[in-house]
């Protein structure tokens, strides 16, 4: 093969640079060598089955290829292969190589004309002018192992040009052309006879079969088992000997032996040395047996020693907190304890039906007449396990008793005995209501009271005795939520409120003197002739008027009830202003107008306030200035009525305030709110409260001052008591008013869940009296 | 512009750490850190200010301080525990490797002290460290009596091997041993837990519990892995003491142990004491000599010891007014130690001076208060714990049946030389007539069921407790067999002022109020009685009952609803008498309350009185109350729950008490 190649350069050299033509020719004609050899050797008809199979199995692993093979035979060769008339075409394609054998290839006649490496071409002057093509200086030229083509498609797999006739591009991008390869029967013919330096592997540049030298073969032999690749080195050479064993006759040197060669040698001293003193200290043992050694180890006492020989007292750390020791056994854990420590039957259920973890003590005292009669105690272990738990466990903190007596704490109080007077008992039980009584009121001479119950009625009763003198049912289904007394002595005129509506009346008893009786009718009736001027003036027309005056009536009339004022939400609240021309009515629902001021004289009704922050609780005219006081939910707002203007805002701190009532030397305020407390404020001061008191169990709904110039102020709760407050303000201002509770009246019985639900004071006399849900008034005293 | 101060790097965050971070900073396990904190001594802290601590905490995460977890990072414990995890980690590899001979020999340098019940590592510096003085380790030693008295008992389990428990039992002998020689113990008291005793060790007051001897139930979920490492720490810290206590009165530690005898249930018989300076001579040995019959009496045929009675008889008879001669050997070696003891007394010489409390001697010398006594145990007795009270307190001769096991100085119930017999059973009643006087000492070993042998007393085993409490010897005829024991009472509640205190009588603790509710109910009855005396006393006494159960009731609803006016308190008083005449009706008697009125009416008003004052004073209070802030109210109505509960306790037990002083004083009555 190696000389073929050879012959085809000698024979064509220009064409040393057309490697492509070159490689295509020498691969065509050493085909058709092979195939021709083939044939002589074997007989067609032998080849047919192998050659079938070949075939198939050729098809079967690189079916694409086939296809390209064909392509590729019908440009090189006329020759065509199909699957299906393979022998036929077989057969025609040896005829045909051999056909062309002999001759030379046609395409290479065409190639000698073609492959002049010159043009021929005109030059300026028309004559003929050879231009050869340029010569492309190959750089490794000289080289002669360089290979002529060079694959340059790089590492992508031949595949992708499988249906291409070329296989890639040379350095000079020119096509490199697929090496024919032989048809189905040559492969037959390949395999059968692998040629000389076979490997079955395809040259990756050239596409064509990769065949191997002898050379070649045994290197990669050497190279795959490791040896050296050199065939001359010799792997076990003999040993040369460098240094002679044999003792020379004569020393090099004549200095005498050391005396070290004499003397043991001291680092070996001390390693040994090391050695002994492990033994010596038990680091290293010898040898026994391990189950000896066991044995021994097991034999082996603790080691006991006076611990604390130079014992030296250290400061304990402040931090460290020891463990609390366990406290001695009392007399109940006795196997044998006095009788009454013994509990009851009672108190052993109580005791098995709690929690176990629940129980004030983990034992029940037990008591047995004999020593011998006591059990083992089931919970020992566990009672020492939970001790260790806690020793190790339980966060230790140091917590400092108070050892003070708690009497110490209480404030001194002035005994009640020498703020007397107070109202200390009930003198009078007013009974007659049909449920709840509202509202209650002692008129301004002290002689009568007033009270409205959920029964719809105003009853006028005799203070003293306790007689009901004159009742008027206002309205069959409105409860009457408040009565209040005209606040002056010339006249005898109460008012009440049910539902939506306000009446004022005079009743009619024996202490009203004819005289008194008319001087209050002219006051009620004044207003009429004006209120209807007024109204005419006032009220636009076409918008509803805040309150309607009007007589109530003729069957009421009769009765005493003159006037009926009628405005848009319920009533719940009266207070009168000190002359008695005004009164002012909250009707907590009524938003916009809920806070209304009346005035008699002119039977007129203001709103004063056209929005109201909060729902409006109460309201009250001060005692002594033209000052305004609206208590809402949190706030108690006072305003200015001259001036018209906010002046000032308490905040008793309460969620709820139910009531509030103002000192009659005006610069105090009592609060008493829905949450239980009853709110000192001292208006020169502070918005806050001056003093908190708590000594109610539940809501407090009224509050009230003494009005007759006695230092005292009592409230009312829904707990059913009554609580009297010693409060005196001192008249210089520097001073802190003194506030001693004084007394607890108990008596009203609280009915769904409601205690006293009103009271007032004896205009001079240190009395009051309750409205009770209960149905009843009490008068004390 | 201030710098901002970050959260968790300064202040409480930094001082304390939780217990998971602990872990972690230790590169420990969970069962090892607990270990180590056990030893050690650190417990968790709670910090004042949960979140400032820590924005993760939740209720149950623990805090320790970093300082002392800081302080467990040099602990040389900790490398040992680390070098056991290496092993243990070695040792598992080599099994998963199949490599079964490694393993073994890994096994072989493992400690396990479950098995072997020995640890490589030592606690002796632990000790040291937490206890730098004896004193401070006395002062912690009750949690460690109690537990390795209770372990003694137990049974062994894989977390306390059965070397571990063996090793409780004899630290805690080895210990009683020291309370007998130094005569230490000072009280000891029987409560249904088990048996409390109290030493005084160099001024040191200690307190522990020993359990009876029954099998411990074991109930619920206790951890026995933590018990152990208690336990641990404890005998390491309990060998010590000993070792320091025995050498301090001059004895060798540890005795000499005899397994044999310990074998046969010799239990505190079973060491030898030994003299430190005297260690090599035989005779000093200082074994619990039960009298010098010990060694001649096991063995010896019924003749040899019949012998020896009548020998020792003669001796007794020639000792009987001293001490008998092995109780000297062993108190000459006290007593050359005793002179330093003494109290020097301090009399003021001049007048004017403070008068201090003076230190003194307990009346009685504990070391001699049964020591001129023989006692016989008997069979149904508990041995260990009368052995060791009684040789505690100086006696030095204790017979017991054989079946109590070895180490007795009798086991002959019939030996004369016996003063004080110890007896737990019930007295058989058919016997008694049969077993009376005839029948004297003359007969042989069988006795009959209640038979006794003249010339000792016989007492139930409280006897020993309460004399021994009392610090005298008791009159023992309360506590004679069958008889009803004086109740047992503990000698370690000290009386505080207000207190029932069950050993004074009634009338010196109640307080006015109840005094006069007695008289008053006691007054009916007499009064009932007095009427009823021609009656039939059964069915007025049922109504008596009712009427004394109604008024106290309605004293209780006094007390309750302060809102009861004075009034009805007349109106009770009327009713009492509408009731007296009622019965009387009934009895078809007249009318005697005339003639015991004025008693009653002062003794009534004065209780209403009383009440008045009561509530004058709880209004008062409340008004006083109404008028603190609330924070010192809170504060006050907590004294005040307290103070109460207190006192309500109180008042039942003397409630009780009453109660049954009347039941009795009626049996008595009924009985004359």
């Amino acid at each position: 093969m190696g000389s073929k190649s050879i012959d085809k350069k000698r024979k064509a050299p220009p064409q040393v640079s057309e490697s492509e033509s070159e490689n295509e020719l020498a691969d065509g004609a050493f085909d058709g060598v092979l195939s021709q050899s083939d044939d002589e050797e074997f007989e067609p008809i032998d080849t047919e089955d192998e050659e079938e199979d070949e075939d198939e199995s050729a098809a079967g692993s690189d079916g694409s290829d086939d296809e390209d093979d064909d392509a590729l035979l019908s440009d090189d060769i006329p020759s065509d292969v199909d699957d299906e008339d393979a022998i036929g075409k077989l057969l025609t394609q040896t005829e045909e190589l051999e056909i062309e054998e002999p001759g030379v290839d046609p395409k290479r006649k065409t190639d000698g004309d073609e492959d002049r490496n010159y043009r021929i071409e005109t030059d300026a002057n028309g004559n003929e002018r050879y231009v050869y093509e340029e010569i492309d200086p190959v750089y490794d030229s000289d080289d002669s192992d360089a290979q002529g083509p060079v694959n340059t498609i790089g590492d992508i797999p031949l595949s992708f040009y499988d249906s291409y006739p070329h296989i890639g591009y040379d350095i000079n991008g020119k096509k490199i052309m697929r090496p024919a390869t032989g048809d189905a029967l040559q492969n037959l013919l390949d395999s059968i006879e692998l040629p000389k330096g076979w490997t079955g592997l395809t040259d990756i540049n050239t596409g064509n079969p990769l065949n191997l030298s002898e050379e070649e073969l045994d290197l990669v032999r050497r190279v795959q088992m490791g040896l050296n690749t050199d065939d001359l080195v010799d792997p076990y050479p003999d040993t040369v000997e460098y240094f002679t064993s044999i003792e020379e006759k004569m020393p090099l040197s004549s200095a005498p032996e050391p005396k070290r060669r004499f003397l043991p040698s001291k680092n070996e001293a001390k390693q040994v040395m090391k050695l002994v003193r492990a033994i010596r200290e038990g680091r290293i043992l010898p040898y026994k047996p391990p189950e000896e050694r066991e044995r021994e180890e097991e034999e082996k006492e603790e080691v006991h020693f006076d611990l604390w020989q130079n014992e030296e007292p250290q400061e304990a750390n402040p931090m460290h907190i020891p463990a609390p020791k366990l406290p001695p056994p009392g007399y109940d854990l006795s196997y044998n304890p006095p009788e009454e420590y013994l509990p009851t039957k009672e108190e052993r259920e109580a005791w098995e039906k709690t929690d176990p973890e629940e129980r004030e003590k983990e034992y029940l005292p037990q008591k047995y007449n004999a020593l011998r009669k006591v059990p083992g105690y089931g919970v020992l272990v566990k009672e020492r396990f939970e001790r260790c738990m806690d020793l190790y466990l339980a966060p230790r903190i140091r917590k400092n008793r108070l050892n003070i007596d708690p009497n110490s704490l209480l404030p001194k109080l002035p005994s009640p005995s020498e703020l007397k007077p107070f109202p200390t008992v009930t003198q009078t039980i007013f009974r007659g209501h049909e449920g709840r009584v509202r509202s209650v009121a002692i008129d301004p001479s002290g002689t009568t009271l007033a009270s409205g119950g959920d029964d719809g009625t105003v009853r006028v009763w005799e203070l003293l005795t306790g007689r009901q003198v004159w009742s008027v049912k206002l309205s069959s289904d409105e409860p009457v939520y408040t009565v209040r007394w005209r606040p002056n002595k010339d006249s005898f005129i109460l008012s009440a409120a049910a539902g939506e509506d306000i009446f004022l009346m005079i009743p009619t008893c024996a202490s009203v003197t004819p005289a008194l009786d008319q001087a209050s009718r002219d006051i009620l009736a004044a207003g009429f002739g004006y209120a209807t001027n007024g109204q005419q003036h006032g009220a636009q027309p076409g918008k509803e008027p805040p309150a309607k005056w009007a007589r109530p009536g003729t069957k009421l009339e009769d009765e005493g009830v003159l006037i009926r004022i009628t405005v848009r939400s319920s009533v719940k609240v009266i207070n009168w202003h000190r002359r008695g021309d005004h009164f002012t009515t909250v009707s907590p629902s009524g938003q916009r107008s809920s806070v209304a001021i009346h005035t008699l004289s002119k039977h007129m009704t203001q709103i004063p306030f056209r929005k109201l922050s909060g729902l409006a609780q109460t309201a009250a005219f001060h005692p002594l200035r033209p000052l305004f006081f609206v208590a809402t939910q949190r706030t108690i707002r006072c305003y200015d009525l001259q001036k018209l203007e906010l002046v000032k805002v308490l905040q008793p701190g309460a969620k709820w305030v139910s009531s509030f009532d103002i000192h009659p030397g005006g610069d105090n305020l009592i609060a008493g709110s829905y949450d239980k407390r009853l709110l000192w404020h001292d208006l020169d001061l502070s918005a806050r409260p001056y003093k908190t008191m708590r000594f109610h169990g539940e809501a407090i709904r009224t509050v009230k001052f003494h009005r007759g110039g006695l230092p005292l102020f009592a409230d009312a709760s829904d707990d059913g008591t009554l609580q009297i407050f010693h409060g005196k303000v001192p008249s210089d201002q520097l001073e802190n008013p003194t506030i001693v509770p004084v007394k607890m009246l108990k008596g009203h019985k609280v009915v769904n869940k409601l205690g006293v639900l009103d009271l007032d004071w004896h205009p001079r006399e240190p009395w009051c009296v309750s409205a009770g849900a209960d149905g009843t008034v009490r008068l004390w005293m | 512009m201030g710098k901002v101060k970050k959260r968790g790097v300064a202040g409480q965050a930094k001082n304390y750490i939780t217990r998971t971070q602990a872990v972690k900073k230790l590169q420990i396990s969970l069962p090892d850190f607990r270990k180590l904190c056990i030893w050690k001594g650190i417990y968790p802290r709670e910090p004042r200010n949960k979140k400032k601590v820590s924005k993760s905490a939740t209720a149950s995460t623990t805090f320790y301080y970093t300082k002392d977890i800081q302080y467990l990072l040099h602990e040389p414990l900790l490398a040992k525990f680390r070098d056991q995890k290496v092993l243990e980690k070695k040792i598992s590899k080599a099994l998963g490797r199949g490599d079964v001979s490694d393993a073994a020999r890994f096994e072989r340098h493992a400690a396990r002290p479950e098995k072997t019940g020995k640890p490589r590592y030592t606690l002796n510096h632990v000790i040291r460290e937490r206890y730098p003085t004896f004193a401070d380790a006395l002062r912690d030693l009750d949690d460690c009596l109690s537990m390795l008295f209770l372990f003694a008992n137990l049974p062994s389990t894989s977390a306390v091997p059965a070397k571990m428990i063996a090793r409780c039992e004899r630290l805690c002998l080895e210990f009683q041993h020291y309370l007998i020689v130094s005569h230490s113990l000072r009280k000891s008291f029987l409560s249904i837990k088990g048996i409390y005793y109290q030493a005084n060790i160099q001024g040191e007051d200690i307190l522990w519990l020993v359990p009876y001897k029954f099998n411990q139930r074991i109930v619920g979920d206790i951890d026995f892995r933590i018990m152990g490492t208690f336990v641990e720490f404890y005998m390491t810290l309990l060998g010590f003491v000993n070792y320091r206590l025995y050498t301090s009165v001059g004895l060798k530690y540890p005795p000499k142990f005899d397994q044999l005898k310990d074998d046969q249930g010799g239990e505190l018989g079973a060491f030898a004491l030994e003299g430190i300076n005297l260690a090599t001579d035989a005779e000093a040995t200082k074994a619990i000599t039960n009298g010098e019959s010990t060694e001649q009496h096991g063995p010896d045929p019924k003749v040899q010891a019949e012998v020896d009675k009548i020998v020792r008889q003669l001796k007794e008879d020639d000792t009987n007014g001293d001490k008998p001669a092995e109780a000297d050997v062993a108190g000459d070696a006290e007593e050359a130690e005793v002179p330093s003891d003494a109290i020097d007394k301090f009399e003021p010489v001049a007048a004017g001076g403070d008068i201090l409390p003076q230190p003194s001697y307990s009346s009685s010398d504990p070391a001699k208060l049964f020591s001129n006594f023989t006692f016989y145990l008997s069979r149904e007795t508990p041995r260990q714990p009368l052995e060791f009270i009684l040789r505690a307190f100086g006696c030095k001769r204790i017979g017991w049946d054989s079946v109590l096991g070895d180490g007795s100085f009798t086991t002959d119930e019939s030996d004369p030389s016996i003063t004080h017999q110890i007896v737990d059973r019930p007295v058989v009643q058919a016997a008694m007539e049969a077993g009376g006087d005839g029948e004297d000492n003359q007969t042989a070993q069988k006795l009959g069921p209640n038979a006794r042998y003249p010339g000792r007393i016989y007492v139930q085993p409280q006897w020993v407790w309460d004399c021994v409490n009392d610090e005298e010897i008791k009159s023992p005829e309360n506590y004679a067999p069958g008889a009803a024991l004086p109740p047992h009472l503990s000698p370690f509640v000290k009386s505080k002022e207000g207190q029932y205190d069950p050993t004074l009588p009634l009338d010196a603790q109640e307080t006015e109020a109840e005094a006069l509710d007695a008289e008053i109910a006691d007054g009916d009855e007499e009064e009932a009685g007095s009427d009823n005396d021609m009656d039939v006393a059964s069915d007025n006494e049922d109504e008596d009952d009712d009427f004394g159960g109604f008024s106290g009731e309605e004293d209780e609803e006094d007390e309750e609803d302060e809102e009861e006016a004075s009034d009805e308190d007349e109106e009770a008083a009327t009713t009492l008498q509408r009731q007296r005449e009622l019965e009387a009706e009934i009895s078809g008697k007249q009318v005697k309350s005339k003639q015991v009125d004025p008693k009653m009416k002062a003794k009534l008003e004065a209780r209403k009185e009383l009440e008045k004052k009561a509530k004058e004073e709880a209004e008062d209070l409340e008004r006083a109350k109404g008028m603190l802030s609330k924070k010192k109210r809170k504060l006050f109505e907590q004294m005040q729950y307290t103070n109460k509960k207190k006192s309500t306790e109180d008042e039942k037990l003397r409630a009780k008490r009453r109660k049954l002083e009347k039941e009795l004083a009626a049996k008595k009555a009924g009985k004359a």
